[in-house]
């Protein structure tokens, strides 16, 4: 019986292989049950829509694109996932992946078989720090949120407030898993370079039931300015207890997470969060003129899944699958070389895409033109104010 | 000095909030028997069902209690009832202990299929408010937890010495034979008895939900101080909890603010070994009984 239903699937594959001209097959690797799975459906979303314009233009090569998704539960299945994906499904190459544990795990498989893994959504260094051969990445990441918080702060929070960048006294506070610690140390990095005054750098469990030590330690060392890298719970937790404790800076500046999420600012109030800053992958209240594409793909989107994109991910997702599917349609076959000299090839510039950030692939198959934005929240929505040529909103502060 | 009294009150409420967790948590260990690792998850539950009452009938979290705690005293005497006591028999006594994990694991991921991943958030109805008490600040709703966990304890105390159900109950923890052999249905008090330890959680969770947003994941961030407060306390001691809770609440505080929100956990768990090595059976110790072994 076993054998039959075998003997049966690969004479199918055979035969759809053998009638194949017509498609070609990609994984799509995300969490899609259990705990990530709220965020990984919408990263994949992000994918399906780029295969579906993609494939009404023709598709790639001439060839209808057909996702196969795996579900990256865990990082065990993340990696038995990808294996089937490459032996059984025999895709040409993976699309993934949100969790940036997971992207770790299956990309170790992929390298191993010579297929190509394109990380659209994973924050993590480890993720391009790595120097894999057939991993690329085209969304911001850790480093980036760094690095666009100091600059953020330098170039328009300082001058908001009044104040030399170098006067401010800066509390970093971050959740201490390796996603706050990560994004916390290039804060760190970034901020002295800048020659930020950086007071304090305190981590706690993210599944902390009380902040008000640190909220009350942040108060008495005069903090003008404080960066949080934190979760849902832990976000809500801090904000609530700082405005209980009377505790106003400057301003409050947090790396995606908790901050970026609308049952955040619920939970705390719209009085309590208005004001307070985000820097995170681009959201959808942005200068459309920067981020070409972006109402076609916010159409699209409510057309096909009839509600409207529940964060970012999507959109993120959507921009790294439509560069790397356009340059393939450009390349010549699916042999993993193949596809990696067109991907190499792939030279989009800045505010050309839906998400505003160029992509071209630099060290480590990083996009080096990633790029996070500055947000805040404004009357209970979260404003793109940062940088200008993308902001909708001035960055109020200092009332 | 302001600061440092600012910082104790702190820490006394947060004792509190553990008290009211660990409460339920130490009866259902002395008498039963039973370490429950679900515990975390009963408070989940409990904080859903706040939050489903409040928001559907537009209930006060509080007057959403009375049926909160009835609904989670069934919730703990099925626990006992249909997965515990068929286990009694079992060879070894750490099957009830896996039970309770996988029940744990089993809850959290309903909660997830019911509710997702997101948080919910219950209608504060004002207890988020603020109190000056004297030079320091703090929510009315941490007021009422900790009133609340005093009241338990002495209330449990009460109960547990001057009514025939309390003595039956005592009689069974000390030695489940010789109850027996006085006409108490064993079985039924234990039944009773995690009933009742669920319902104390039900209690802290209606009060608990105002102030912390519920996740499916919200019980693991309580139990595991829990746990630790129930160990300090003396196994199966409701005092002994309650003054183990307010000793790590005021320790968490104070070293969250003087040593540094990174170490406070390495202070709290140094402090509670050091208090293990010197008084092994914690605080305030019930006489060791090995009395449940016996059929």
């Amino acid at each position: 019986m076993k054998l039959t239903g075998f003997l049966t699937t690969a004479a199918v594959s055979v035969f759809l292989a053998g009638g194949a001209a017509a498609e070609v097959r990609f994984g799509a690797l995300y969490p899609f049950s259990g705990q990530l799975a709220l965020l990984g459906e919408e990263s994949a979303r992000g994918a399906e829509l780029a295969v579906d314009e993609i494939n009404a233009a023709g598709g790639v090569q001439g060839e209808e694109v057909v996702l196969v998704r795996g579900d990256a539960v865990d990082n065990n299945q993340a990696i038995g996932e990808a294996r089937r994906l490459i032996s059984r499904e025999g895709v040409k190459a993976i699309l993934g992946t949100y969790s940036s544990s997971r992207s770790i795990a299956a990309s170790q498989v992929a390298e191993l078989s010579g297929i190509p893994y394109f990380e659209l959504g994973a924050v993590a260094d480890e993720v391009t720090g790595r120097g894999l051969k057939y991993l690329f990445r085209t969304n911001p990441t850790a480093e980036h949120m760094g690095q666009m918080i100091v600059e953020m702060i330098v170039e328009k929070v300082a001058p908001a407030l009044g104040k030399d960048p170098s006067e401010l006294r800066i509390g970093i506070i971050h959740e201490d898993s390796s996603y706050g610690t990560s994004v916390a140390g290039h804060q760190e990095r970034f901020g002295k370079e800048a020659g930020l005054n950086i007071v304090t750098v305190q981590g706690y469990p993210a599944s902390t039931v009380d902040m008000s030590s640190l909220v009350l330690d942040l108060k008495s060392q005069e903090v003008d300015v404080v960066l949080q890298t934190s979760y849902q719970n832990d976000s809500v937790l801090f904000l609530q207890q700082a405005s209980e404790a009377g505790f106003e800076p400057g301003a409050i500046i947090g790396g995606g997470g908790g901050y970026s999420m609308l049952p955040t600012a619920e939970a705390v109030g719209t009085d309590v969060i208005d004001g307070v800053l985000d820097v995170d992958f681009t959201q959808y209240a942005v200068d459309t003129s920067y981020t070409p594409g972006l109402e076609e793909f916010v159409a699209a989107y409510e057309a096909k899944y009839g509600e409207s994109p529940r964060s970012g991910h999507s959109l993120n997702n959507y921009v790294g699958a439509m560069a790397v599917l356009s340059a393939i349609d450009k390349g010549e076959g699916f042999e993993p070389e193949g596809i990696i000299e067109a991907v190499k090839a792939i030279d989009i510039p800045e505010g050309k895409t839906a998400a505003g950030y160029g992509v071209k692939f630099g060290e480590n198959n990083q996009n080096e033109r990633a790029k996070m934005m500055g947000m805040q929240w404004q009357d209970g929505k979260l404003v793109t104010v940062y940088p200008a040529e993308a902001a909708v909103g001035e960055m109020k502060l200092g009332q | 000095m302001e600061i440092f009294l600012q910082i104790l009150a702190n820490g006394v409420m947060l004792g509190g909030l553990f008290a009211i967790v660990a409460i339920g948590l130490t009866l259902i260990f002395g008498i039963v028997k039973v370490i429950n690792f679900a515990h975390g998850e009963f408070l989940m539950v409990g904080m859903y069902l706040t939050f489903l009452l409040t928001t559907g009938l537009d209930l006060h979290p509080y007057i959403a209690a009375a049926a909160v705690v009835p609904a989670l005293f069934v919730l703990g005497a099925l626990t006992q009832r249909f997965l515990i006591q068929p286990l009694l028999s079992a060879r070894d006594e750490h099957v009830q202990i896996f039970a309770t994990v996988g029940l744990s694991t089993a809850l959290m991921n309903l909660a997830l299929l019911i509710f997702g991943a997101d948080i919910a958030n219950t209608p504060v109805h004002g207890v988020r408010s603020q109190v000056q008490l004297g030079p320091v600040r703090v929510l009315e709703g941490q007021i009422w937890i900790l009133v609340a966990a005093v009241a338990l304890v002495i209330g449990l105390q009460f109960f547990m010495k001057r009514t025939t159900l309390g003595r039956a109950i005592r009689a069974t923890a000390q030695n489940r034979a010789a109850a027996q052999l006085m006409g108490i249905n064993d079985r039924l008090i234990y039944v009773l008895t995690f009933g009742i330890g669920a319902a104390c959680v039900g209690l802290g969770s209606a009060l608990i939900a105002p102030l912390y947003p519920a996740s499916p994941t919200v019980g693991t961030y309580f139990v595991l101080i829990a746990f630790v407060v129930v160990v300090l306390g003396g196994l199966g001691s409701v005092a002994g909890a309650f003054f183990g809770a307010i000793l790590i609440g005021i320790v968490d505080a104070m070293s969250g603010f003087y040593i540094g929100s990174d170490l406070r956990e390495a202070v709290v768990f140094g402090i509670f070994l050091v208090i293990l090595i010197l008084k092994p059976s914690g605080l305030f110790s019930t006489r060791l009984n090995q009395s449940h072994v016996s059929p």
